[in-house]
């Protein structure tokens, strides 16, 4: 029975419905289908081509509606600043236990060496971080930390695939590409998935974070700053308004006359259609940009005034992503770090020097952050919005032979999360008592992946998209939820 | 629904090759007996089936939509309004223009890049550094040529998995196409996680692209839905676990290699003349000769009538010594050595399993590490000569490598004994009156101060300009490959039983040795092998797999909806007994892709025309039925191509490196911005760009151009607004509007005329009256190169019908 495509055998059916959607996603006159599409709710997101950032309702209300990443590339040491461990303090100097002979990421190691930055208590909760990142620290009681994250990989490429697309290969589609795939946007004159590069330049791999892999090319994240607007968003110089105006109405003559030639085809109305929306994102683009209208105690805040240009760039970038996240876009990713500039120069990267590099870094990174996240709290926005805060993987507790930095550490490293359906001034998941590798509640990006699905109302096993003999998934064939962050379980 | 879906996976998974459809025997299919006197085959399959739903054949579309359509999808490029309107005006039969496309060069462009798509080609490494793979764009010219010629196709999938062994080194890039991570560490987990991913990525696009099955998926346990037990994967895991990624030297003309050559001879004089003034060995010396050097050594002494020539090795600066060349020349100059002057070699052992270390090689006239001896002990070994008459002798030449690449494994104490016929054995040279080597020391191996070492130098350094060949990134081969283990769910860290060498255990024609030819190493014969394997007439898969590419590239859609995805969770063929047809129709014309392609192109299904009809849309709205041919908007390439071209600007240069779409950077991750200027090199067809992996173009590649980081058999089509503002905004376009309007200039002299030539140019028809007038009032008011960007942004130049 499978071998006949059109008799009404439903194995049969299920698949060319979901190739339809799939391959023919702008595919021809979806009219007749859509009917029966809406009554198998198990069935991949259903979206057209003229409007394929329409928002879409997730199979379960959704405790947030946006997401909002916050990526420190290069790795960011847990072990200086979020994971307090009094015994690597008591046993600075000493060997690992253990791991005598132990080969990492770049070759030996040397001794164990205590945070760079003195730990003190927080905030009502008295959760203990370092004075490297004060403005955040300050926050504590708003976070919700996992201190037992793991990632697959320890070399920066593969494992930053892994954080954000759940596989530590190329290729594969971001989370921001599934989110918008799955969810749409609240807002339709902007992208729906936008990652913002720090100034310095794109992450380890760049692209690679916002792809949508085999997904349509349309979930795919568009990248822009506060210092690079949009590519080819605005209209070349030597044209003049009316010129343009004059375009767009000879252009309509055209599409007019052969749209009525061709009727029943949808995918020219779906491209007539981006054209229209292109010309609004060309508005709101612009506008959303324009950061002109920002206050001065804004500005003040968030650290864009006070004279050092690499901070007052990565400000901008923050009041960015608040303003896309104000304006309904479903996923943004916002990065502190760039490559380009070498090992630990422009990132979190320390293994030669880590104190001398990260007073660089953490500059640049706390107060604009922590000013995003008060201000994203004051004007209500964390309601519906979750923050994650990731980096790769960890550091060790080591330094690394004959160098003043901590090399690569994928077995435990911390992340956060704060906003919507997430406890506030919450602690879960331990590494062991130097910091080296998770023993509690041990996690994976799998997990945290399946949360943040889950935080959207979407069950990470059900998502999916098939390629190439798979059903792929942003978890692949793992992940739990980690019921136990959630205010609501 | 899933109930349904699931029993009949579960059918497909549990009886195996014999009841699931791709793994049946071809069986040549009866022809349907409809459609009317003269239809071809693939109508009558075709039309049976759609008589069968109540729908029909659509008309045949009218001559200029059906020369747009052909153009397109044979050779990616528009006809010209010159080719439109001759065909229109009848005469000409459609077979005649399908065998002027088939036969430019431009249809090998459009289907190398289809090919490409389907094998992960990029130009770069991809993950974190990203950087280039400059010699890489050979395989992207070897399949243009492959599909241009019209290489058989069982030849063309033999050449891509052992080209090496067949004499076309380039075509295993195939192998090598993927992303391969340059970070390395010291750590030994992610360098066994590192190894196992890039023959994963080998393993799994081998099998994707010409089986058309997910064998990937047996990675860690048992494929879940077909027949491919895990022990499978690792025996195809084994045929390639001798392959790395890398770059190759590719083999010179016969007159560049004699040119060489005679260099050689040329060097060969000068240095034997230097030699001479060599000191004798083992005579008393005041000063001690030279300490041994890696790169060449001199024993000099007085002339001896020899029948055997002992070289014995008994201490080394490490590990088991070994000897590149062992030279033995007469006092007429003549090396005596060679096994081709009929000398035997013999020695106390050798280097176990290599191609490159063997004892045949001591006496080959080759120099180098790569064509060496190595004995199999430590510190020790011999080796012995037996001339084939009595030499008599003066001087011995050897050296560790003489290609200067490696120092390690040399010789610091020996003897070189000789003796007559009957004679004992006597030493004739030795290590005793060298200074004593130190490392990094006594590196030069000629005296200083000889007359002839500036005409020795500059012969040399002739040598090494000309010795440097052409590269292509084609992976690089180890002669005997490592064992293969099978990993316990697929973590190298958990390797299990040993696993030989072999194919898929379900399909019957098994992993025979393909040659006993003893110049074959055991990766090649593994290699070659398996790809005969893969072309075996009792495997069904290959066949019918690439039947099902040529139709999808023509239609948009494949018969079978997942074009390397035959396995049971793929899609089922639409039309079974047309695709086993084509399939058979392609083995029995020698596996010749151009005429699948004749048999699709001249059938009124691929003819008739692409407008909908009411029960068409009700019963079959994306026309898998083929009630019509479906209409669909172009890809990058075509879109790109074809701007070039109607703007007068394309450079039809076939082959040769590629053009960049970014800024010149050397970053060691490397960065790439998006060029803000395109000079005229860039204006070549897009087939012709630099591949970039993670980074397609910044103008097109949002036209759904495949990343290259997995496989991309079937692209998706999206509409996005980015492609508006690309089309819209960027530089690229609207430099070519004003290169488009200046040709339309150049070649008319009054606004009409310009703007009809547009029209024709861009759409292969005249404008209606409306769309002149429109066309008038914006080129007069706003310049014609305004106009001109208009056109190239509507509708009717991005879609095929």
């Amino acid at each position: 029975m499978r071998h006949d495509p059109i008799v009404s055998n439903a194995g049969r059916w299920l698949l060319d419905r979901r190739n339809f959607l799939r391959y023919g996603g702008t595919g021809l006159s979806g009219i007749s289908l859509l009917s029966l599409l809406a009554a198998d709710k198990s069935l991949a997101p259903q979206f057209s081509a003229e409007k394929p950032y329409a928002p879409r309702l997730p199979a379960k209300a959704p405790a947030a509606k946006n997401v909002l990443v916050i990526f420190c590339s290069g790795a960011l040491s847990h072990l200086d600043v979020w994971d307090y461990k009094p015994e690597l303090i008591a046993r600075h100097d000493q060997p690992l236990p253990g791991n005598d002979k132990l080969i990492t990421f770049q070759g030996e190691n040397g001794n164990l060496v205590k945070p760079l930055w003195e730990f003190r208590p927080r905030g009502q909760s008295g959760k203990m971080i370092s004075d490297m990142l004060p403005q955040l620290a300050d926050l504590a009681d708003d976070l919700c930390f996992v201190h037992s994250m793991t990632a697959k990989s320890n070399t920066h490429g593969p494992a930053e695939n892994q954080m954000s697309t759940g596989f530590i290969l190329d290729g594969f589609p971001s989370m921001g590409a599934w989110a918008t795939y799955a969810l749409g946007s609240e807002n339709q004159d902007l992208p729906a998935f936008v990652a913002i590069p720090d100034p310095r330049g794109i992450p380890q791999v760049g692209p690679n974070h916002w792809s949508s892999g085999f997904l349509p090319a349309v979930f795919q994240g568009t990248a822009f700053n506060a210092d690079k607007p949009i590519p080819n968003l605005a209209t070349p110089k030597g044209i003049s308004p009316s010129a343009e105006l004059g375009t767009r109405d000879f252009l309509k003559i055209l599409n007019d006359s052969h749209l009525a030639a061709h009727p029943g085809d949808s995918d020219l109305s779906a491209r007539i259609a981006s054209y229209e929306l292109a010309a609004k994102m060309q508005l709101s683009a612009a506008e959303v940009g324009d950061l002109s209208r920002e206050s001065k105690a804004t500005l003040d805040l968030y650290g864009v005034t006070g004279g050092d240009d690499l901070k007052s760039r990565f400000a901008k970038n923050c009041i960015l992503a608040r303003r896309l996240i104000e304006r309904g876009v479903r996923f943004v990713q916002l990065f502190n770090g760039a490559y380009a500039m070498g090992e630990g120069v422009g990132n979190w990267d320390g293994h030669k020097s880590l104190k001398s590099q990260y007073d660089v870094h953490r500059q640049i990174l706390d107060q604009p952050c922590a000013a995003l996240i008060r201000d994203m709290r004051a004007r209500g926005l964390l309601d519906e919005t979750l923050v994650v805060f990731v980096t790769e993987f960890g550091r060790m507790p080591t330094f690394q032979k004959g160098a003043s930095g901590r090399d690569h550490n994928p077995h435990g490293f911390t992340v956060w999360m704060t906003g919507a359906g997430v406890k506030r001034g919450f602690s879960y998941g331990a590494t062991d008592e130097f910091g080296f590798k998770s023993v509690r509640n041990v996690t994976t990006i799998y997990d945290l992946h399946a949360t943040i699905l889950h935080l959207l109302g979407l069950d990470h096993e059900q998502l999916s998209y098939y390629h190439n003999g798979i059903e792929r998934r942003l978890t692949d064939v793992h992940g739990e939820v980690l019921h136990d962050l959630l205010t609501t379980a | 629904m899933r109930t349904v879906l699931a029993i009949a996976l579960f059918f497909a998974s549990t009886l195996c090759a014999a009841e699931h459809w791709a793994f049946r025997p071809i069986v040549r299919p009866e022809v349907p007996k409809v459609g009317t006197p003269g239809s071809s085959p693939v109508d009558a399959f075709i039309i049976a089936k759609l008589e069968h739903e109540g729908l029909k054949l659509s008309s045949a579309a009218d001559r200029r939509t059906l020369l747009r359509r052909a153009a397109y999808t044979v050779t990616g490029l528009p006809p010209t309004a010159d080719e439109v309107s001759r065909f229109q005006s009848g005469g000409t039969p459609f077979s005649d223009v399908v065998e002027r496309l088939l036969a430019s060069d431009a249809y090998g462009e459009r289907w190398a890049r289809h090919w490409l798509d389907v094998v992960r080609f990029a130009e770069s490494h991809g993950f974190e550094m990203n950087q280039p793979r400059p010699n890489a764009w050979r395989y992207r010219d070897y399949v243009i040529g492959a599909f241009n010629k019209d290489l058989p196709y069982d030849r063309f999938v033999q050449e891509q998995i052992a080209g090496d062994v067949l004499g076309v080194p380039e075509a295993t890039g195939f192998l090598v196409a993927g992303p391969w991570d340059q970070v390395k560490s010291p750590d030994p987990v992610l360098t066994a996680n590192q190894r196992a991913d890039e023959l994963h990525d080998i393993v799994s696009t081998t099998a994707s692209t010409f089986l058309g099955l997910t064998v990937g998926c047996a990675r860690c346990h048992d494929h879940k839905f077909d027949p491919v037990p895990q022990k499978d994967y690792f025996a195809i895991k084994a045929v390639f676990e001798g392959v790395q990624h890398g770059e190759g030297e590719l083999p010179k003309a016969a007159a560049e290699q004699a040119e060489l050559d005679a260099i050689r001879r040329e060097i060969d004089v000068v240095q034997n003349q230097i030699d001479e003034s060599e000191p004798i060995a083992t005579r008393a010396q005041s000063v001690p000769r030279a300490p041994v050097s890696p790169a060449r050594n001199i024993e000099r002494f007085e002339p001896v009538t020899v029948r055997r020539l002992k070289f014995s090795i008994t201490r080394t600066t490490d590990a088991e010594p070994c000897i590149d060349e062992l030279e033995v020349y007469s006092t007429s100059g003549e090396n005596v050595a060679l096994a081709k002057a009929g000398t035997v070699a013999t020695a106390s052992s050798v280097y176990p399993d290599s191609a490159i270390h063997r004892l045949e090689h001591i006496n080959d006239g080759r120099y180098g590490n790569g064509r060496s001896w190595i004995s199999n002990e430590r510190g020790r070994g011999w080796v012995e000569l037996t001339f084939s008459n009595r030499v008599t002798i003066s001087r011995i030449v050897w050296a560790r490598d003489r290609e200067r690449a490696f120092k390690d494994r040399l010789a610091t104490e020996y003897e070189i004994l000789a003796a007559d016929d009957g004679g004992e054995l006597a030493v004739i040279a030795s290590s005793a009156d060298r200074a004593d080597f130190k490392q990094g020391a006594g590196e030069s191996d000629t005296p200083i101060d000889h007359p002839l070492l500036a005409k020795l130098r500059a012969l040399e350094k002739k040598y090494a300009a000309r010795k440097e060949g052409e590269r292509v990134y084609a992976g690089s081969f180890t002669a005997m490959p490592p064992a293969t283990r099978r990993f316990h769910r697929g973590d190298p860290m958990s390797p299990r039983e040993e696993v030989s060498p072999g194919t898929l255990s379900c399909l019957e024609a098994n992993f025979v040795a393909a040659s006993h030819d003893a110049a074959l190493t055991e990766d090649q014969r593994r290699r070659l092998s398996f790809a005969r394997w893969v072309i075996d007439a009792r495997n069904p898969l290959t066949a019918r797999v690439m039947v099902n590419r040529i139709w999808q590239y023509h239609f948009g859609e494949g018969l079978v909806g997942t074009p390397s995805d035959f396995g049971a969770k793929g899609a089922a063929p639409t039309h079974p007994e047309l695709l086993d047809w084509l399939a058979d129709e392609f083995i029995r014309s020698g596996w010749s892709i151009k005429h699948v392609h004749r048999l699709i192109l001249n059938s009124a299904v691929y003819q008739q025309a692409s407008a909908p009809t009411k029960e068409g849309l009700q019963r079959d709205a994306s026309a898998r039925l083929l009630w019509r041919f479906p209409p669909r908007r172009l890809e990058a390439e075509a879109i790109r191509d074809s701007v070039l071209l109607i703007s007068g600007t394309l450079d039809r240069r076939v082959g040769g490196p590629g053009f960049s779409f970014f800024e010149p950077n050397e970053n060691y991750v490397r960065v790439y911005a998006p060029r803000s200027e395109w000079s005229s090199e860039t204006f070549r067809r897009m087939v012709y760009g630099t591949v970039v992996r993670q980074r397609p173009d910044g103008v097109f590649g949002v036209f759904d151009c495949p990343d290259a980081g997995q496989i991309a058999p079937k692209r998706t089509r999206s509409t996005t607004p980015l492609q508006a503002l690309n089309l819209l905004n960027s530089t690229f376009m609207f430099e070519q509007s004003q290169r488009f309007a200046a040709e339309l200039q150049r070649s008319k002299s009054n606004l009409e005329g310009q703007l009809r030539l547009a029209f024709e140019r861009a759409f292969q028809r005249t404008p209606t009256a409306d769309e002149l007038t429109a066309a008038h009032s914006l080129a007069e008011e706003h310049g014609l190169p305004i106009f001109c960007r208009a056109l190239l942004n509507s509708n009717e130049f991005v879609y095929l019908f």
